[in-house]
């Protein structure tokens, strides 16, 4: 009797809800001073992004409170065939899907369009934490790495198949859920070895690079014990690196020249100001003209007059520094980290294994995209075409986000219910 | 236990780990924000102003105005401002001290505003104050543009040689105060008005934009070759308004005015089938000899008509049923006292006596008019006044011009309704109408009953094609019975014959019309005791049989001796039918075959080029005796068998000989000779300022008096 007065909204992590409306309806006001037309000054104008943001806003609403209604069991129910779907989806839009600036991962219905991409974020987050959830699962064994591994690699491959490389790369940051579920540290660790020989080999000659590897595996064995293992150790990983610095050189080569040129923009490699270089050079112009209290609401004239280019989706950041200048950003940031160290209690908190690892998928998820968006507005990362999560103008990023967030709160809500 | 305590650990490890990285990145972040914001924030402030792009609009050219006959009645000129970067790179010292003088001079000469050595210590101090927008002129014509073009550094070229130069545009009206208020304007602080306002859409066209950089304080320079949206220019416009017509409404009702020292007057002609308005004049006095257009009284001015409302009155009757053409009125000897002590009068003392209700109109009986109406409608007013409502004349035409007042005729239950409204509405006071509205009823009588909304436009064109075609709109196809129709139009047949509108007997075509002569009400004094005003007016059409136009003359404040519509209004009436009469040929009888038409005569010409003249001539095998060269103007005589022209002008650069000349072919003369006119007085040239045969110079005035 109790639960069905205190109705949908009992337990609800409502920081959680406040922090998500807080970014929406901040998202909002941006796309609309990013993308103003005087002709059009209704921000609830359909014909403009700012009005139909609108309706992506309301729609995401009740998706929220259609998954707020449903049962908490149904999520880890419905995991592998929702998955199942979206890799269906996936192909389908292969075949079906309407090509956009050299991407195929569209369904368009009229003015609208569908991003199934989008939607895999989701439904890969909730099968990861369905398998490793099994009772018997361990990340230490060798199965459950490949079968973690497949799960991830299965969506990647596809949506790379689709040309949407930044998306596709979202999906490594599960690679922080594993971790969290036991995953050796070696493998982040090699991770990150993996990136910093990725940015090494393309500044530094190969043979060069190879030779200094080599002189200074020769230098850890010295202080090493001398035994065979560790060289052995050793020894494979130099070869491997070697090999990685071998393949990077290949992958750069066969990259296509769109994504060199902003790999080598952001490794100073290259500075053309008006090609590659330019989205950041206007987005850090954008942001640095703005100060420390910005211009003004609908002032920022570097990012009224199409400048900056995806100023609604990617660069979205750069309407609030410019127009909101650091106080702007310090709070959208602020409340991200606020979100996302929640995010983390709320994963630690949960009985069910399930919630738990899904929880950190939402966080990575979020994290990935977070650091990747800011991180190129204001020069920290390369350009990779991803949204700010809740802020980006856009109908199927919006809805993703808000699902994604608000299984979490529902299965948060629910957690007390569970194993009683 | 010790290894799920270790197990335990590791993944708290991990937790903090995750912890630890979002915090470092938030910092990270907000660290870098804070660097590029507020450490680097007037680095990138100022590499923003200094990359600063913008777009701009560049305007689309405004539609033309023609009129009916295809006359240009508004159309834009570019005028341009001119300006130099004195420091622009190839600039150099030596190229500008160089040149320095040379380049004050040619400014002088065609600037002579400034001397030429203010010109030279003008352009050093710009020069040395490193000035990248130094103004040289505004408002410049493009041939004086291109002439500035081949000045010493200037022609350089466009960047280069640092003149920048800046196109405007600036709306002009050909025939000036002609038809000004219906032409209208669409100015940004101003309500819309007439034309320009009405069609703004249609003839502003679209705006373009294009990517700007700036390269100094106010000064960008395009950054692609072509425009990122090319402006799409205005439709032009085709009004109703024929130009030669609303020429002569125009310089009839000015006359009129000038000699009845009138406030001010209103004239249209309106087509009697489609209901375009083929003229429509509103003159303001200004001074004793100057009217210019400032307010479009005939659609937004209603004035109590007067006696022109009777016309309505007596057909309410009619289509009653009531009263007719012969019934036997008694106008109570000129003088009817009605509630209140108030006394009505006939303008004639004495009155009429005992007549028809035909002559109570045709003589604009007052206490006649009244009588017919209050006999019938004293115990019944509404009814009355629901008649007139059918008629539409309570109604606004609803026209495309911005501005029309509404019609007001109030009904028995406004709080102003009294014992006197009746009867003196039956006579055209205590209600307002505009003179469009009032003639409107008239053509609609004129149209056997089909009242059309009056038209402005005909047509709208994209660069010489139609776009868009008015036609004529049908506001009511039947007011009342074809009965009332015939008797109302033998009514104001009568008026012209045998009535008040005595100015249109002579006319040798037939008018049907109906004088008025109106008191003005003067705000609280009422209609005044001494210093009365009149509102004198003659609406009508013709031929009265078969009617093709209607008229309306409004004259406010005649101050001289007469105050009557016959006399005030009718000259006008007359020049204006007159003048569409004999440029109508379906008017007119056909005429007698005649064969004397067949042998040459020596056509009529004023003035032209010799070399025209003598085209003519030998076409139709005339002897010539020209003066002067072949492209000289001529003023040209007739004699028997030929031309003689005498000089008018020889060249462009100097003063013609305009004595005696129109003034549409003076203008046209000194117009292509760059000399600003000025005009006093109307007919022909009479004296000018500048002698004829000296040099015309830059800028050069004359005024020339007309009689």
């Amino acid at each position: 009797m109790r639960k069905s007065q205190q109705g949908i909204f009992k337990n609800i992590d409502w920081l959680m809800v406040i922090i998500y409306l807080l970014l929406v309806t901040m998202g909002w006001i941006n796309i609309y001073a990013s993308v103003f037309n005087e002709d059009h000054y209704l921000i609830t104008d359909l014909t403009q992004k700012y009005g139909k943001q609108m309706i992506w806003i309301g729609t995401s609403l009740l998706l929220a409170l259609i998954i707020l209604v449903i049962d908490g069991n149904f999520y880890a129910a419905v995991s592998w065939p929702l998955w199942i779907l979206v890799l269906l989806s996936l192909i389908a839009v292969l075949f079906f899907g309407t090509e956009v600036s050299g991407s195929k991962s569209w369904f368009r219905f009229g003015e609208f369009g569908i991003q199934p991409a989008e939607f895999a974020k989701f439904a890969t987050a909730m099968v990861l934490a369905k398998y490793l959830s099994q009772l018997n699962i361990k990340m230490t064994e060798v199965k459950t790495k490949i079968i973690s591994s497949i799960i991830i690699a299965l969506p990647i491959g596809l949506i790379l198949l689709e040309n949407e490389t930044g998306v596709a790369l979202v999906f490594f940051a599960f690679i922080l859920v594993l971790y969290r579920e036991g995953l050796s540290g070696n493998f982040l660790l090699l991770g990150v070895v993996a990136i910093v020989l990725f940015i090494l080999a393309l500044l530094i000659n190969k043979t060069i690079l190879i030779i200094a590897l080599a002189i200074i595996s020769a230098i850890l064995f010295l202080f090493m014990r001398k035994t065979s293992q560790n060289f052995i150790l050793l020894f494979s990983l130099f070869v491997l690196s070697s090999a990685i610095i071998y393949s990077v050189d290949y992958a750069y080569n066969h990259l296509q020249s769109h994504q060199k040129k902003r790999i080598d923009v952001f490794l100073g490699k290259e500075s053309d100001i008006k090609k590659a270089g330019y989205n950041v050079n206007q987005s850090l112009i954008a942001i640095g003209s703005g100060g420390l209290t910005g211009k003004g609401f609908l002032n920022g004239t570097q990012t009224k007059y199409d400048f900056v280019p995806e100023q609604s989706t990617d660069f979205i950041f750069c309407t609030v520094g410019e127009e909101w200048g650091f106080a702007g950003t310090a709070v959208v940031i602020i409340l991200f980290l606020i979100l996302l160290l929640r995010i983390l209690f709320i994963a630690e908190r949960q009985r069910s294994s399930f919630s738990r690892i899904y929880a950190y998928g939402v966080a990575s998820i979020l994290f990935f995209h977070l650091s990747v968006n800011v991180g190129m507005t204001i020069g920290l990362a390369p350009v990779i075409g991803i949204p700010l999560p809740f802020f980006s103008y856009g109908g199927s990023s919006l809805w993703s986000f808000t699902i994604l967030l608000f299984i979490l709160i529902k299965l948060d809500a629910y957690r007390l219910e569970i194993l009683r | 236990m010790k290894e799920t305590k270790d197990i335990k650990k590791d993944f708290l490890w991990r937790i903090y780990l995750m912890y630890f990285f979002i915090v470092l990145f938030g910092i990270a972040v907000l660290f870098k924000a804070g660097t590029i914001q507020i450490a680097e924030g007037d680095y990138w402030k100022a590499k923003h102003d200094r990359e600063q792009v913008k777009k701009v609009s560049i305007n689309a050219s405004r539609g033309n105005i023609f009129s009916a006959d295809g006359s240009l009645l508004a159309t834009s000129v570019p005028i341009f401002e001119l300006r130099m970067d004195l420091i622009s790179d190839p600039i150099t010292d030596k190229l500008f001290y160089e040149n320095l003088d040379s380049l004050a001079l040619c400014l002088s000469q065609t600037f002579p505003n400034r001397s030429k050595s203010t010109w030279k210590t003008q352009l050093k101090k710009a020069r040395k104050n490193k000035d990248r927008y130094f103004l040289i002129a505004r408002k410049v014509d493009y041939p004086t543009l291109k002439k500035v073009r081949t000045f010493p550094i200037f022609k350089l070229g466009k960047y280069k040689g640092g003149l920048l130069v800046q196109q405007q545009s600036r709306r002009e009206l050909p025939f000036k105060n002609m038809a000004m208020r219906t032409i209208g304007y669409d100015r940004v602080s101003n309500k819309p008005l007439g034309l320009e306002g009405a069609m703004n859409k249609e003839l502003a066209g679209v705006k373009g934009k294009r990517l700007v950089q700036k390269i100094a304080n106010g000064v960008f320079r395009p950054v692609n070759q072509d425009n990122e949206i090319e402006p799409q220019d205005g439709n032009d416009i085709v009004a109703t308004i024929d130009a030669n017509i609303q020429d002569v409404a125009h310089h009839a009702l000015e006359k009129q005015l000038i000699k009845e020292k009138a406030h001010h007057g209103c004239a249209i002609l309106m087509e009697v089938k489609t209901g375009a308005i083929r003229a429509m004049v509103n003159l303001t006095r200004l001074d004793s000899i100057t009217y210019a257009e400032t307010f479009n009284y005939a659609i937004g001015e209603g004035v109590e008509p007067g006696s022109t409302f009777k016309l309505a009155s007596i057909m309410a009757a009619m289509e009653d049923g009531y009263t007719d053409l012969d019934e036997i009125v008694d106008t109570e000897g000129g003088k009817k006292a009605l509630a209140g002590g108030y006394v009505l009068k006939d303008s004639h003392d004495g009155g009429y006596g005992k007549i028809s209700v035909k002559q109570v109109f045709e003589k604009s009986s007052n206490v006649g008019t009244a009588n017919i109406v209050l006999k019938y409608y004293k115990k019944q007013p509404q009814k009355f006044i629901d008649r007139l409502y059918s008629f539409g004349i309570n109604k606004p035409l609803g026209i495309i011009l911005p501005g029309e007042h509404n019609p007001y005729i109030k009904d028995v239950k406004s709080k102003f309704w009294s014992a006197l409204s009746l009867p003196l509405m039956s006579i055209g006071y205590e209600e307002k109408l505009t003179a469009l509205q009032i003639l409107n009823f008239y053509n609609t009588v004129a149209n056997n009953g089909k009242m059309m909304q009056p038209q402005f436009i005909s047509e709208v064109q994209s660069k010489g094609q139609k776009v868009k075609t008015f036609e004529p709109v049908v506001l009511n196809p039947s007011i009342c019975s074809q009965s009332t129709i015939d008797k109302a139009r033998e009514m104001m047949e009568g008026v012209v014959k045998e009535g008040t509108a005595t100015y249109l007997r002579t006319a040798p075509y037939q008018i049907a019309a109906k004088t008025g002569t109106a008191q003005i009400a003067q705000g609280k004094t009422g209609y005044g005791s001494t210093n009365k005003k009149y509102l004198a007016s003659l609406c009508g059409y013709f031929p009265a049989k078969d009617p093709l136009y209607s008229i309306i003359v409004m004259i406010y404040d005649p101050s001289r001796a007469s105050i009557y519509g016959n006399e005030v209004a009718g000259p006008v009436f007359r020049e204006i039918a007159d003048k569409v009469y004999s440029n109508n040929k379906s008017i007119h009888k056909p005429l007698q075959k005649d064969t004397s038409a067949l042998l040459v005569h020596v056509p009529i010409i004023k003035c032209g080029k010799k070399e025209d003249i003598q085209k003519i001539a030998q076409e139709l095998s005339l002897k010539t005796a020209l003066e002067g060269n072949q492209k000289s103007y001529l003023r040209v005589k007739q004699e028997n068998d030929g031309f003689v022209g005498t000089t008018i002008i020889l060249n462009d650069s100097e003063v013609p000989k305009l004595i005696g000349l129109g003034l549409r072919d003076a203008l046209s003369i000194l117009e292509n000779q760059k000399i600003t006119v000025k005009v006093i007085g109307r007919g022909t040239v009479r004296k000018q300022s500048l002698t004829a045969g000296t040099k015309v110079t830059q800028g050069a005035v004359i005024t020339i008096e007309l009689s």
